[in-house]
């Protein structure tokens, strides 16, 4: 495949993809594009791999949790950490669109690598194989970092209704 | 729980830039610049220095053109700039070659804000802009600046037969599929430029990328003889462009015997944003004080092993 095509294929979902992991779009615009660069000009190793797509996917995801987007990071979760805190006490319990902002922004301050897995599973579909490649790690980092991302999803979850219920 | 999760990723991968704006953007740059991530400008430059160093004064004395006993230099500041194929910096080196044929050496990241835009933009504005502004930074006058193209450098290593240098750990870079075992080795051609190269699978990126240049850079100065540096200049002097005025065979003179090379970055603060993407900060103050110790004779002139 050549590199035009790839893009013109594969350009909105590495967007959305980035958009997921880094909670930012811009962020995520500025990964996606040097990425391709970089990509482009090793493109004819990248477009001869049984899976560019993934290839590339696993560069996006190198770059954001490189240390250079450290700080950028750090930054968006605060910032996600201080609507998240405003979101409970609006929350109507049946109302789903709250429901879900809570969720993505409970999602927002975990840790990037686990965030980066949670998107991959539950996003891209991943097996736990596939995740493993994409973020450089064994198998087994893989299954502890989703387990631990989904603990501290569920705990939130917990302490919500069970302040909804006290409450209602 | 986990549709919950779904549906939440779902809804901030909506947010999403226009791909169409990013398409264009893309196409924009792959106009206007080469991703040639190559920061090893330093190197060639100072080899450049250092290989005329060698063979001037045998060129001279074989035509019997050399002056009695030329006068030793004071110390002069030297910008070595390794641009990419379209004179974008690449690298970004302030250099104190000493009378005495000492080079003191200063990384200045290339990605170091100044006004609302970064240093490596300004040698393609006009090279003037580019030494006024680290004059301005470093409180350093620059008396000349060299530039050369970075993409020599594979051949250059060859030329010298190789260049020494010895990684902490082994690592591999998925991007151009060079893999380097742990220790001492020798480098050149192709695999000297992935070692210039590599960024991904290094803890920190282009910090650990300037360490290798570093010790690229002094491996390769202790490679520079007699025999090879007639091949050397010429294929150095291919590339190199200096400033009018500046009369680079009377500056070599100063170079008589090795050239022993002490090596520094200069700190820099936290990122910032700037009118090309994030740039870093740099305080002048602290910068300047810097490049003072480094030129007074601190920095190291062996980098060890690096990552």
């Amino acid at each position: 495949m050549g590199f035009d095509q790839f893009v013109a294929d594969r350009l909105d979902r590495l967007l959305r993809y980035a958009t997921a992991i880094t909670c930012d779009k811009h962020l995520a615009q500025d990964i996606v594009q040097n990425v391709l660069m970089r990509a482009q000009s090793k493109w004819e190793r990248i477009g001869a791999m049984d899976a560019p797509y993934l290839y590339v996917k696993r560069m996006v995801t190198n770059d954001y949790l490189s240390w250079r987007h450290r700080k950028a990071a750090r930054e968006i979760a605060v910032e996600r950490a201080e609507l998240a805190r405003h979101v409970p006490s609006m929350a109507d319990p049946a109302d789903a669109h709250v429901e879900r902002e809570a969720m993505r922004a409970r999602i927002a301050v975990l840790p990037r690598k686990q965030r980066a897995a949670l998107v991959l599973r539950f996003y891209e579909d991943c097996g736990d194989a596939e995740i493993a490649q994409v973020l450089g790690c064994t198998e087994s980092t893989v299954r502890s970092q989703l387990s631990r991302a989904l603990q501290t999803l569920r705990a939130h979850e917990l302490a919500r209704s069970t302040t909804l219920g006290v409450h209602s | 729980m986990n549709d919950l999760i779904r549906q939440a990723i779902a809804a901030e991968a909506e947010e999403r830039a226009d791909a169409g704006t990013v398409l264009a953007g893309l196409r924009e740059r792959r106009k206007s610049r080469k991703p040639f991530g190559l920061i090893v400008g330093v190197a060639t430059l100072t080899v450049a220095a250092a290989a005329a160093a060698v063979i001037v004064p045998t060129t001279l004395r074989k035509t019997d053109a050399a002056p009695a006993g030329p006068p030793p230099a004071g110390p002069q500041n030297v910008l070595l700039i390794g641009t990419d194929d379209h004179d974008n910096t690449d690298a970004l080196v302030l250099a104190r070659f000493g009378g005495d044929g000492s080079v003191s050496a200063v990384s200045l990241p290339r990605d170091i804000q100044v006004g609302d835009g970064k240093l490596n933009s300004l040698f393609r504005q006009d090279p003037r802009r580019l030494t006024a502004e680290v004059e301005r930074l470093t409180s350093v006058r620059v008396d000349h600046y060299a530039a050369v193209r970075m993409a020599e450098f594979g051949r250059i290593s060859e030329l010298v037969g190789g260049v020494d240098v010895c990684l902490h750990a082994a690592t591999e870079d998925p991007l151009t599929g060079a893999s380097f075992p742990a220790g001492r080795q020798t480098l050149s051609g192709e695999h000297a430029l992935a070692f210039l190269r590599q960024r991904m699978g290094l803890h920190q990126g282009d910090l650990d990328r300037v360490r290798r240049h570093q010790a690229f850079l002094i491996g390769l100065a202790a490679r520079i003889s007699k025999d090879n540096a007639l091949a050397l200049a010429a294929e150095v002097g291919k590339s190199v462009r200096v400033d009018e005025g500046w009369d680079v065979l009377a500056f070599a003179q100063r170079f008589q015997g090795p050239v022993e090379i002490r090596t520094a970055t200069l700190p820099v603060g936290d990122p910032v944003d700037t009118t090309s993407g994030q740039g870093l900060s740099a305080d002048p103050a602290q910068a300047r004080q810097f490049v003072e110790k480094q030129f007074g004779g601190e920095g190291s002139t062996q980098t060890g092993c690096v990552a």
